[in-house]
């Protein structure tokens, strides 16, 4: 095992608490607080059903909650914000069905994923030729290893190229938080590798990084903490090693 | 409109004069010999009271003495009864005959006799006389009518008690209603002002617009005070029960368009909920719910004539069949193979209605079908005021219930509305789990259709039916899906019954073309206020 | 693997090449044969003329409808009521100028019982007011609508059926008289346009090349528009708008800034179109006619400019044709085309040609992306 070394906690970047959210009768969701740090990969993991999309959905500013606060950087509160003013605050997220636009390059779909003009889409697309686009879709090409695909229309990339494809994206806007919904689901296991080396890279002081997976193992290898959620309740916080050993933990995995 | 106090007071006043002439049957021979004395006697106080017995006689409606009345005055009027010596005949071309028996009086001599002598007052108490008892013996509606019109003018033989045999015995319901008019009237003109306010309390108990527009006319000429706040108060109580009424009957005529609309809409929204397809011909699958119970009917009548009455409850099992076995070919030639192509179904399902619209046209016609009414959907039972609870109407609601059971039942209890309410949720974890996807969609688009079909039998009472009925349907059955959301059993009802409401509140006054107006604004503002309302979790990212 | 150009994402640039060639060689044939050479043995009759004109546009409104669905995804079945809008408003103007520079009393005015034009009315003689508002009416009404249904995040086929709801209830309200724009008989008894009276030699001619040109005009300009950042961000929307969204991008202006294009677009076909058959009633609103709109352009494939233009010259070219003799076919053929189409043709025609360049794409077979719901 190369299990990393818990360092000392960076200053919160997402800071979630009392979060309550309900589909109709069913809450998802019943009270749930949670962190991530700056300079750290928190690993998120859960069966099936655990909530796990939802709080990101929630992030994000796709689903309302009835109740909590989600603040990043302690003073931001997401909740009043809608989903573009929320990725233009600094929270990028890829979902768990890979969502590439297909009928674009790669180097396009780059490209349209950095926003040089925040305030106006007008302007934003009258700068496309923005030679600071070319630098940094260079930079981005060259981190996810997608160099030499970069004229390729993304519609036709294997899985896991769109996949890191989409985290590429992501990182065009240099996000303070950046979250990773299942990244290596359906991967073959050189890809997995590859996927776990990129993450590994992308810890930064700057950077809070927050993974859901279900593959343990990939949990393991990346992850600084890691955070298990169980019908909408955090039932265990701390490192993978011991979260194997948690009792509850156990329970919830291996049946009841 | 039934007045159904009156018929009520008729009922007893028919049966007390039935009773009456019972006991005096035996002396009606001795009664017809007094009464044919008193108009020979010259004594006009005399001869106008005995005319308005033979009046009154009719009132044995049909029967003998009627009729033997009916020549009586006939007679008088046209003076061919002669009197004399204690002697009274009728003058015909064959002979005299006695007018107590009209058995033929041999060896009189009519010369020897006179006719009896009258003056205007008589002679118009005669033709009211004779009018009456027309009224009472003529075979055919139109001569009733006829009669009825002429006692209108001339009341002078007339009474309250002979009105409500008449009415009683009435069977055209026009005519009835208008000799229960007449009777209020009449009771309304009682020269004593406590008969005046008992007859319009009595009246009122009936809170019709015919009897409010009675004790109107009656009020208008009136000068007695009492009377007069009688008759206010009671038009301002047939007031309120009519305007009950006709918010009731409004409701009634919403709750039967809604109960088709939902029906359409129900399919619709199982479909999209399922599929995320909106079924653009889920129009034309009512019309051929609608032709489906056409041919039950014509095939019932040419094979077994006898269950004819019954056919549009044969008629459910073929409509839903028929609707569901196209929504069945539908699914599995065009709709599966657009899977994931939501936009391209709508293409698809439009080419299917008009294909199905076409072939109709082209192999029936576009004529207006011809359905036969059974009793069970003709007439109505009278609730309140002018709000009667048609048939036709009831029918419609009760084959949207019994559907509404039946899906409710079917999606609950059975493995197949398990299969379906799983596949909605989640549908890749649902074919994990080992549910045949492909074929719960196919059963439940045939539901859909099939509910289509059902909803084209249950307007077939109340609507035309021809190839392009659908069109009518279609928009208002979207707007049930928007509004009410996707898979939501009780969201399709209550939109149902909202928009069908809307559409009949607005309808008479506005007209059909501001109430669709509404309906669309609603909905635009409805979807601002609540979008999530329009959409299901459609997988999850 | 293989390259993606912009140009090949907007069509295939050999066709759209070959397709503006036509049109052009249109433009100057139609006037000429139309015109001088009439009686020569390639003329063209008033009566072919004519029909190419309304073929134009057509086409026009095919290009329209394109825009919004085969590069936006979203898919209108209510774009014959910016068609209508376009027509009403020309029709208006037509009636309003021989009213009052020749004289001729509108029918509408018999029918309606007017005894001169409604306030709404004022200022129609005036050409450049009519134009104005061509453009300014259908995207006024564009704009609500769109805004009201991009805002609270309507799409797919809900936007879809609102569309077609909105045009029939537009068609009903048209059908009454007391809408004022002429009730089922609309307006007719056109004297003059622009000065010239509508039955001079060479207004037929000249209604259909001008439709010619605003056609080959649209046509390339969409070309650039859809190649230019704006068309790569459209095409964005349609793979997968809440992607865009969840990278920083409020979708609602371009899509808005799109949907009122064609719009507008669609008006334009109108108010050229009407002067062509010399009428207007509410049977323009019909839903079917705005759902054929759609199979014109599913037919030529969705996403590529000269499938449009060729769909719609193809079907409405048939439908002339076949209308002429057994009008009770019609329907079936139609219906026929959309089956063959959306099951086995998922991109249109352009899934006749494989082409070098998407090869692999079509290779599984897998048709333009719609919006993710
Ligand atoms: N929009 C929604 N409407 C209704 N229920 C929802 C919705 N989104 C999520 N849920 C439900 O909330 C629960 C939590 O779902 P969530 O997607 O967050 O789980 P998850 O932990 O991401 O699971 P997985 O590992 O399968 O992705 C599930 O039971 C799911 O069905
Ligand atoms: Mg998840």
């Amino acid at each position: 095992m190369n299990a990393v070394t818990m360092t000392a906690p960076g200053a919160q970047a997402i800071q979630i608490d009392g979060l309550r959210v309900s589909f109709g009768d069913f809450v998802a969701i019943p009270q749930l607080t949670f962190i991530a740090r700056y300079g750290e990969v928190h690993g998120v993991i859960g069966p099936n059903g655990a909530g796990k999309t939802t709080m990101l959905d929630v992030i994000t500013g796709k689903t309302r909650p009835k109740a909590g606060t989600v603040r990043l950087d302690g003073k931001v509160d997401l909740l009043g914000m809608d989903e573009p003013a929320i990725a233009l605050a600094g929270v990028g997220r890829k979902f768990q069905k890979p969502s590439v636009f297909e009928a674009l390059s790669v180097r396009e779909n780059l490209e349209t994923a950095l926003r040089l003009k925040p305030r106006s889409i007008l302007a934003e697309i009258r700068s496309w030729a923005d030679p600071r686009r070319g630098t940094r879709v260079a930079e981005v090409l060259e981190e996810i290893g997608l160099s030499d695909l970069a004229d390729t229309p993304a519609g036709i990339l294997a899985h896991g190229q769109k996949q890191w494809l989409e985290i590429g994206m992501l990182l065009m806007q240099r996000p303070k938080l950046l979250m990773l919904d299942e990244p290596v689901a359906g991967m073959t296991e050189e890809e997995t590798r590859h996927t776990a080396d990129l993450v590994r890279r992308l810890r930064s002081p700057e950077r809070a990084v927050l993974v859901i997976e279900h593959d343990m193992a990939f949990v393991e290898e990346i992850a600084d903490r890691v955070t298990v959620l169980h019908e909408g309740n955090p039932i265990f916080e701390g490192r993978m090693a011991d979260a194997r050993q948690d009792p509850l933990v156990r329970q919830v995995y291996l049946g009841r | 409109m039934p007045f159904r106090f009156l018929r009520l007071q008729g009922f007893l006043a028919a049966a007390i004069l039935l009773l009456a002439t019972l006991v005096a049957l035996p002396a009606a021979a001795q009664d017809r010999a007094d009464i044919v004395a008193e108009i020979c006697s010259g004594d006009f106080a005399a001869q106008q009271s005995a005319l308005s017995r033979l009046a009154g006689a009719g009132v044995e409606a049909g029967s003998e003495g009627a009729l033997w009345a009916r020549r009586i005055v006939e007679a008088f009027e046209g003076r061919s009864l002669r009197c004399g010596d204690g002697l009274a005949v009728i003058d015909t071309p064959d002979g005299p005959l006695r007018a107590s028996t009209l058995e033929p009086a041999e060896g009189v001599d009519t010369s020897t006799l006179s006719a009896p002598s009258v003056n205007l007052r008589l002679r118009a108490v005669a033709a009211s006389a004779g009018a009456v008892l027309r009224l009472f013996t003529e075979e055919s509606v139109a001569a009733r009518a006829e009669a009825a019109a002429y006692v209108d003018r001339r009341r002078e033989a007339l009474t309250p008690e002979i009105l409500a045999a008449a009415v009683e015995r009435e069977t055209d319901a026009a005519l009835r209603d208008t000799l229960s008019t007449l009777r209020a009237s009449l009771l309304l003109a009682d020269p004593d002002p406590v008969n005046r306010i008992a007859a319009i309390e009595a009246i009122a108990q009936d809170a019709t617009l015919r009897n409010r527009t009675a004790i109107a006319e009656a009020l208008a000429g009136e000068t007695d005070a009492a009377v007069l706040a009688a008759g206010e108060k009671a038009m301002a109580g047939i007031d309120r029960t009519l305007a009950l009424g006709k918010v009731l009957a409004t409701l009634y005529s919403g709750a039967s368009y809604a109960s088709v609309l939902f029906l359409a809409a129900l399919g619709l929204a199982i479909i999209f909920g399922l599929m995320g397809v909106i079924n653009l011909a889920q129009g034309e699958l009512i019309m051929i719910g609608a032709y489906a119970a056409w041919f039950t009917q014509e095939a019932i009548r040419a094979a077994l004539p006898g269950l004819l009455d019954y056919y549009l409850i044969l008629a459910i099992p073929v409509s839903f069949l028929a609707a569901a076995l196209v929504g069945l070919l539908m699914e599995v030639l065009v709709i599966r193979r657009l899977y994931d192509r939501p936009l391209m179904t709508l293409l698809a399902t439009w080419a299917i209605s008009l294909l199905l619209i076409n072939t109709v046209r082209v192999t029936v016609g576009s004529q207006n079908l011809e359905f036969y009414q059974p009793a069970y959907v003709s007439g109505g039972f009278p609730v309140l005021g002018d709000f009667i609870m048609t048939s036709n109407r009831l029918f419609a609601i009760a084959v949207a219930l019994f559907a509404f059971i039946a899906v409710v039942i079917l999606l609950r209890r059975s493995l197949f509305g398990m299969n379906v309410r799983a596949v909605t949720q989640n549908r890749a974890m649902a074919g994990a789990a080992g549910i045949d996807t492909r074929r719960t969609d196919m059963m439940a688009f045939a539901l859909g259709s099939g509910l289509a079909g059902l909803a084209g039998l249950a307007l077939s009472p109340l609507y035309n039916v021809n190839p392009g009925m659908g069109t009518g349907f279609i928009v208002d059955s979207f707007m049930v899906v928007v509004l009410g959301g996707v898979g939501s059993l009780v969201g399709a009802i209550v939109a149902a019954l909202g928009i069908g409401q809307i559409n009949v509140v607005i309808e008479p006054i506005y007209g059909a073309v501001a109430a669709k107006v509404l309906v669309l604004l609603l909905v635009i503002v409805f979807i601002q206020w609540r979008p999530e309302g329009l959409f299901a979790p459609k997988g999850r990212r | 693997m293989a390259k993606i150009q912009s140009d090949a994402r907007v069509d295939r640039p050999l066709l759209f090449r070959i397709v503006a060639i036509c049109l052009l060689a249109l433009i100057v044939a139609v006037p000429l044969l139309g015109g001088p050479l009439s009686g020569s043995a390639l003329g063209l009759t008033p009566y072919l003329a004519n029909i190419i004109g309304q073929i134009a546009t057509f086409a026009l409104l095919a290009l329209a409808l394109d825009l919004i669905w085969g590069f936006g995804g979203i898919l209108s079945l209510g774009h014959g009521l910016f068609f209508a809008m376009g027509g009403y408003l020309i029709a208006m103007h037509m009636l309003k100028a021989g009213y009052v520079y020749g004289g001729v009393t509108p029918d509408i005015m018999t029918f309606m019982g007017w005894t001169e034009l409604p306030a709404y009315w004022f200022g129609f003689e005036s050409f450049p007011y009519a134009f104005v508002l061509i453009l300014l009416v259908p995207g006024l009404v564009a704009f609500l609508y769109g805004w009201m249904s991009f805002r609270s995040r309507v799409s797919g086929v809900y936007f879809a059926i609102i569309t077609q709801a909105l045009t029939y209830v537009a068609m009903l309200l048209m059908y009454r008289n007391d809408t004022g724009f002429g009730g089922n008989n609309g307006m007719t008894g056109f004297s003059t346009l622009l000065g010239v009276p509508v039955g001079a030699p060479g207004m037929v001619t000249g209604l259909a090349t001008a439709s010619l040109v605003v056609l080959l005009l649209a046509f390339l300009a969409c070309g650039a528009l859809m190649r230019s950042p704006f068309g790569r961000l459209l095409i964005a929307i349609r793979d997968d708008e809440a992607r865009l969204r969840f990278l920083g991008y409020d979708t609602l202006w371009p899509k808005l800034a799109a949907w009122c294009l064609s719009g507008v677009l669609a008006a334009i076909a109108g108010a050229l179109y009407v002067p062509q058959v010399g009428i207007i009633n509410p049977r323009l609103l019909a839903p079917e006619v705005s759902i054929e709109i759609a199979v014109w352009v599913a037919l030529g494939g969705r996403g590529a400019l000269s499938g449009a233009v060729i769909g719609a010259i193809i079907i409405s070219a048939l439908k002339f044709w076949l209308t002429g003799f057994v009008p009770e076919a019609w329907p079936f053929i139609l219906a026929g085309v959309v089956l063959v189409v959306v099951t086995l043709l998922p991109n249109g025609l352009l899934d006749l040609k494989p082409q070098r360049l998407l090869a692999p794409l079509r290779r599984n077979r897998k048709p333009a992306p719609e919006p993710a719901e």
